[in-house]
């Protein structure tokens, strides 16, 4: 089985949230701050040297831009998703410990400060500078927080948007897909010639070829835009392709179909197995002449849906697959499928279970349809 | 003989359906049209039995058409069947009483099907038109169900069921040939069906009594209802007084 490119989504982090940007975030605000600073004490007639402002500001900003980049680098992921408890237990001291600490380094940069104050030792220098600043520093850390989490949020939703987007285009192409099986020269010429024998024959039997045929392509068409149906909407679709197969196989398949009860309503990829019956029909049941064996079992697992579809044929023998690499597509495209609905819950597997008998396993969460779409039953006279 | 008519505004569909009618012998082709206002002209002076008529037709539509022959009191509307290449007006034609639902293009078994039913509906019409209204009014069991299934449109009669099973929030409808799978509750299709012919044997069954064989307790204390073609569905115990009755009753 070729392995479908890895699609990464949510690996990418925003490109504004470099360390450049955060410097630059620092450096901006200590200016305002200066300026303001400066201001202040200009009213208060004193005189003050700007450039030390802007120094004190601009150590004190880019130490706290360096301290949010690296938590935003090494614990935005925890920060983004963490719970309230952790919030409290672990972030709030975080807060309390850096603010401390960025407050230590800042007051060993710059001894001469506080100005207009008796000179004092390091640690009253701290603890005086503490009372000033302490809050502040919080002020910044839980911006910060919140920030992480709202460019979390952002990210989520533009993940959402992104698999949804790619989502569409797989179920058009798959769409396209089926349609083409039953639309491919191959299939079409051979059904076409099949019932212009069949009229010189059995009449009737071309014309139940051509109901079924139409049958198939009106529900193919007018499944709409629902990317998940339920189980029994994509079991009728399936039936229907495998009577139509039945037909041309003329009944030398023996066909098995098991669905538990309660998973009609269960919501599954909308033709998420009518590429593995196809497959099972080209490059196995195709090469038997003999009695041939085609079985689906849908059952539950725990909070689960397994889907199964065995068939008898050639097995998994390489040289058979080789010959008709395009059809490996279908296939291909069920996994892709897979792994944008439903991520890394879900499994699917090809094997061997004896020989010449191939096993498709598909497990997906069980989701069930809280509102199945508009069915027409009624009763009547 | 039955007089018909074809309404078709495609003239391959007429031709269709001309050839596919030479075959069944109680069908007469007394006219085809291709427009609703000439289908009301022909229908009017001719006074068919049985009236095929597509839904899309240039001009007014089929349900017009209906409309306007039923709401003249004199005149009695013939039995319809539609034909259409759309499924969304089954509803409608159901609602009509049209006596089957041809979805384009259908097999000849399948249009054997609609005629038996349409021969149907004309029989208890001519026999006894004034007490099968009386009786719609006084019954309120469904005689007939209309559904979707495998890309068809279905107004089956409900004497062709054989039993139902539950499956869930679905049932599944066993006639002799086929299943069908209905979103639809059991309670909810036991409360439509005639409890003098149908009767829920098992929380998850009810047998149509016309089909049963016999009631059989096994060795094991378990009751089983066997069907005539040898279908076996257990019954509860619950449910055994209620078929006693019944036995009782026959």
């Amino acid at each position: 089985m070729r392995q479908a490119k890895q699609t990464k989504l949510g690996a990418t982090l925003p490109s504004f949230m470099s360390l450049p940007a955060f410097l630059g975030i620092g450096a901006l605000l200590a200016a305002v701050f200066a300026l303001q600073e400066w201001v202040e004490v200009r009213q208060m007639s004193r005189h003050i040297s700007f450039t030390l402002l802007l120094e004190a500001w601009g150590v004190q900003y880019l130490l706290w831009g360096v301290i949010c980049w690296g938590l935003w680098r090494f614990l935005g992921k925890k920060l983004q998703t963490v719970s309230l408890f952790w919030a409290l237990a672990a972030v709030l001291p975080l807060s309390l410990l850096l603010s401390v600490v960025e407050e230590m380094v800042w007051v060993l940069c710059f001894p001469n400060l506080p100005l207009w104050m008796p000179p004092m030792k390091y640690w009253p220098r701290v603890l005086f500078q503490l009372q000033a600043e302490m809050v502040d520093g919080l002020v910044i850390f839980w911006c910060a927080f919140f920030l992480f989490r709202g460019v979390g949020y952002y990210q989520r939703f533009r993940e959402k948007e992104a698999a949804a987007a790619k989502l569409e285009v797989q179920l058009a192409q798959a769409r396209l897909h089926a349609m083409r099986t039953n639309l491919n020269p191959h299939f079409l010429f051979n059904t076409l010639n099949g019932i212009s024998s069949l009229m010189r024959s059995d009449v009737m039997a071309a014309d139940q070829m051509l109901e079924q045929f139409s049958n198939l392509l009106r529900i193919c068409l007018e499944r709409g835009e629902a990317q998940l149906i339920p189980l029994h909407d994509e079991m009728e679709f399936n039936e229907m392709y495998m009577a139509m197969q039945d037909r041309r196989f003329g009944g030398r398949v023996y066909q098995e179909i098991h669905v538990q009860p309660e998973l009609h309503d269960a919501l599954v990829p909308a033709m998420i197995l009518q590429p593995i019956l196809e497959n099972a029909y080209r490059h196995g049941l195709s090469h038997v002449s003999e009695a041939g064996v085609l079985k689906i079992e849908i059952r539950k697992e725990k909070a689960r849906i397994r889907l199964d579809v065995l068939n008898s044929g050639v097995g998994l023998n390489p040289e058979h697959r080789r010959s008709s690499d395009s059809h490996h597509f279908g296939l291909v495209n069920v996994q892709d499928r897979l792994r944008l609905h439903y991520g890394d819950d879900q499994s699917f597997s090809i094997c061997e279970i004896a020989p010449a008998k191939v096993l498709v396993s598909i497990t997906l969460p069980l989701q069930l349809c809280e509102d199945p779409p508009g069915v027409l039953t009624e009763y009547g006279a | 003989m039955i007089p018909t008519i074809l309404a078709d505004d495609e003239v391959l569909a007429r031709q269709k359906l001309r050839h596919m009618l030479l075959d069944e012998g109680e069908i007469e082709l007394v006219g085809e049209t291709g427009t609703a206002s000439e289908t009301l002209t022909l229908v009017r002076r001719e006074k068919p039995d049985l009236l095929f008529l597509d839904i899309r037709m240039h001009g007014r539509d089929a349900f017009d058409v209906v409309e306007e022959l039923s709401s003249d009191s004199d005149f009695r509307m013939p039995t319809v069947i539609f034909t259409t290449a759309h499924d969304s007006y089954a509803l409608r034609a159901f609602e009509v009483h049209a006596a089957d639902y041809l979805l384009k293009p259908f097999t000849s078994e399948r249009l054997k099907i609609a005629i038996q039913k349409a021969l149907l509906q004309i029989q208890s019409r001519q026999t006894s038109q004034p007490a099968i209204n009386a009786q719609n009014g006084a019954n309120p069991y469904a005689n007939r169900i209309v559904f979707k299934s495998r890309g068809r449109i279905l107004f089956l009669p409900v004497s062709t069921i054989r039993w139902i099973g539950a499956e869930e929030n679905y049932v599944r409808i066993c006639t002799e040939n086929e299943s069908y799978l209905l979103r639809e509750p059991i309670g909810r299709l036991e409360e439509k069906l005639d409890p003098q012919t149908f009767l829920r044997v098992h929380r998850s069954s009810i047998v149509n009594l016309q089909f049963v064989k016999e009631v059989r307790t096994e060795n094991t204390g378990e009751s089983v209802v066997i069907l005539l073609n040898g279908q076996r569905l257990s019954m509860s115990r619950s449910y055994r007084s209620r078929i006693n009755e019944w036995l009782t009753r026959c």
